[in-house]
């Protein structure tokens, strides 16, 4: 089971430079076992940042941060990006294996199961260039769990995609995840997205704080022509104004 | 008045319907092909004038009949083989000697840091000073027209193929560094086919100046070769043998150029264009 501790993290752009912004201030949670969270806020409030600092692109200016497993053996992490980041140059499949330790046999036969259930099992040896933009998210998204991952990290996989396929694809994860129970962090600025897919909601608030930490206990598969589905994303949605209005300068609430 | 109840009607024409109402001789004499040849044919023309009127510039006539009569005598293809040799092995040092400090260059700010001066340096040094250096050094044998056509070639290699390094997609990097994807991996999969096309146009500047290399070596020192054998027409004052040799040689890096290099290029690039 893994475990990723986030504690008084902060992060401040060129740092000792007149240009200095500090874009996390004080961010603390934990996340532990199969739990599908999201971290949701307005568009530039260092979401992007803090995945990149998880996943280890980004440095952090200070507290701390780590990633347990108790396999024996590092933590292995997947990524899902904005943009499906594939080498134009490979095939799908030899895309999967890029980022695969291991070249074998089995490795090839579980990146087809995962391909497969994204529903691109026969698009295995077609070049990204082939493909539509849902498709080739969908690859980067079995790419993502073909690594068979303990923490999955997901930054707006979905706000590139028209609303038709994005519908689609996130019935889709919600199947997968099922299937693989993995413990995902999921960005997003969409909170209807967020209450449909997590178990949990981190918001995070302009200033780089968190200003809300919400558990959501609905049962799942979760539609979103059932009535409680909408009737909670309605209220998650209405205590979001509610953190608008405090502005950049008010502390945090929770 | 009556225009203003006149409507103006604008109605454009298809490409097919444009296609149809163009002759034939019309369409292929505007086509890329047609000015190929023009090029080709005003090039020889040229020549024929040039020949006409100067004793000493000999005439397309003349070069084929002296290239035939070095056929005749034997002389072409151990003097050709030896050049192709020491073009060959001079070439590919230059490439792969070239994509490594290019990628090199192209991943770490230090080793840019390192190179970039002498890189400079060697860009502007020319073929001749080369040629005379080498000469000087290792005197007449395979070894100088060699170092000369890698040292001629080497920095445009790598100048080529640090700057297409230095264009591969922060993204793909990135992605490659969240998954844990190992250097040596990156670099084949990821960095040598985003910067093929680089190498490609380094390779193909290295052919072109390398030969110039291969030649002024030949030329000044004494194994044979075709810069050597057009050298002792040259002595000898007789223009058509040495126009011969030219053309040979630089006819064959043309069709090298456009039969084996340019199909690689394309064959090399397939998934772009699926
Ligand atoms: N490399 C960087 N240098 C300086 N500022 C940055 C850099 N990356 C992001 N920022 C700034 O940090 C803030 C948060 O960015 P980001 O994490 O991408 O936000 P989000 O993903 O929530 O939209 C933005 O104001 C952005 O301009
Ligand atoms: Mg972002």
């Amino acid at each position: 089971m893994a475990v990723l501790t986030v504690k008084n993290l902060a992060k401040t752009f060129n740092l000792g430079t007149p240009r200095a912004s500090r874009v996390l201030d004080d961010i603390t949670f934990e996340v532990r076992g199969q739990t599908f969270v999201s971290i949701v806020g307005p568009s530039g409030c260092g979401k992007s940042t803090l995945l990149n600092i998880i996943s280890g692109v980004e440095e952090h200016t200070s507290g701390e941060i780590s990633l347990t497993s108790d396999e024996g053996r590092p933590a292995r992490m997947g990524y899902v990006f904005q943009d499906p980041r594939l080498l134009p140059w490979r095939s799908v499949l030899r895309n999967m294996m890029y980022v695969q330790d291991d070249q074998g046999e089995a490795t090839v036969a579980r990146a087809r199961r995962y391909l497969d259930m994204v529903g691109l099992a026969k698009n295995a040896d077609f070049y990204p260039g082939q493909l539509s933009g849902g498709m080739q998210q969908r690859v980067g998204i079995a790419r993502a769990f073909a690594v068979e991952p303990d923490l999955l990290l997901m930054d707006e996989p979905f706000s590139h995609l028209d609303a038709i396929t994005a519908r689609g694809l996130r019935a889709q994860l919600q199947d997968i995840w099922a299937q693989s129970k993995k413990t995902v962090v999921f960005v997003t600025h969409d909170v209807v997205e967020a209450v449909e897919l997590s178990d949990r909601i981190i918001v995070l608030q302009p200033g780089g704080r968190i200003y809300e930490d919400i558990g959501i206990d609905l049962p799942r598969p979760r539609r979103q022509t059932d009535p409680t589905v909408a009737t909670l994303q309605a209220e998650v949605l209405a205590r979001l104004e509610a953190m608008k209005e405090l502005g950049r300068t008010t502390e945090p609430v929770a | 008045m009556s225009t203003a109840s006149q409507a103006t009607v604008d109605r454009r024409r298809s490409t097919s319907e444009i296609e149809r109402s163009t002759p034939a001789w019309r369409r292929r004499l505007t086509s890329d092909r047609a000015a190929r040849v023009a090029a080709l044919l005003s090039f020889l023309l040229v020549w024929v004038l040039l020949s006409l009127l100067f004793r000493r510039v000999p005439g397309p006539v003349e070069v084929v009949q002296r290239l035939g009569e070095e056929f005749a005598r034997g002389e072409v293809f151990g003097n050709f083989g030896s050049t192709l040799y020491r073009f060959g092995i001079g070439v590919a040092l230059a490439t792969v000697v070239g994509i490594a400090i290019g990628v090199l260059m192209g991943l770490s700010s230090l080793s840019r840091a390192f190179f970039e001066s002498p890189v400079l340096v060697a860009l502007s040094i020319p073929a001749i000073i080369w040629a005379f250096l080498t000469v000087m050094w290792f005197g007449f044998g395979d070894l100088s027209p060699i170092v000369t056509t890698f040292l001629t070639s080497v920095p445009f290699v790598v100048v080529n193929v640090a700057q297409g390094v230095r264009g591969v997609s922060r993204d793909l990097r990135d992605m490659s560094s969240t998954y844990h994807v190992p250097v040596s991996r990156q670099v084949r999969d990821l960095v040598l086919p985003a910067v093929a096309g680089y190498i490609a146009a380094g390779v193909r500047f290295a052919i072109i100046i390398g030969w110039n290399g291969v030649l002024l070596a030949e030329w000044f020192g004494g194994g044979g070769g075709v810069g050597y054998r057009a050298r002792w027409w040259y002595d000898a004052n007789r223009f058509g043998g040495f126009a011969a040799w030219v053309v040979l040689f630089v006819g064959f890096i043309v069709l090298l150029d456009r039969f084996v290099l340019d199909r690689a290029i394309r064959r090399a690039f397939r998934w772009r264009d699926s």
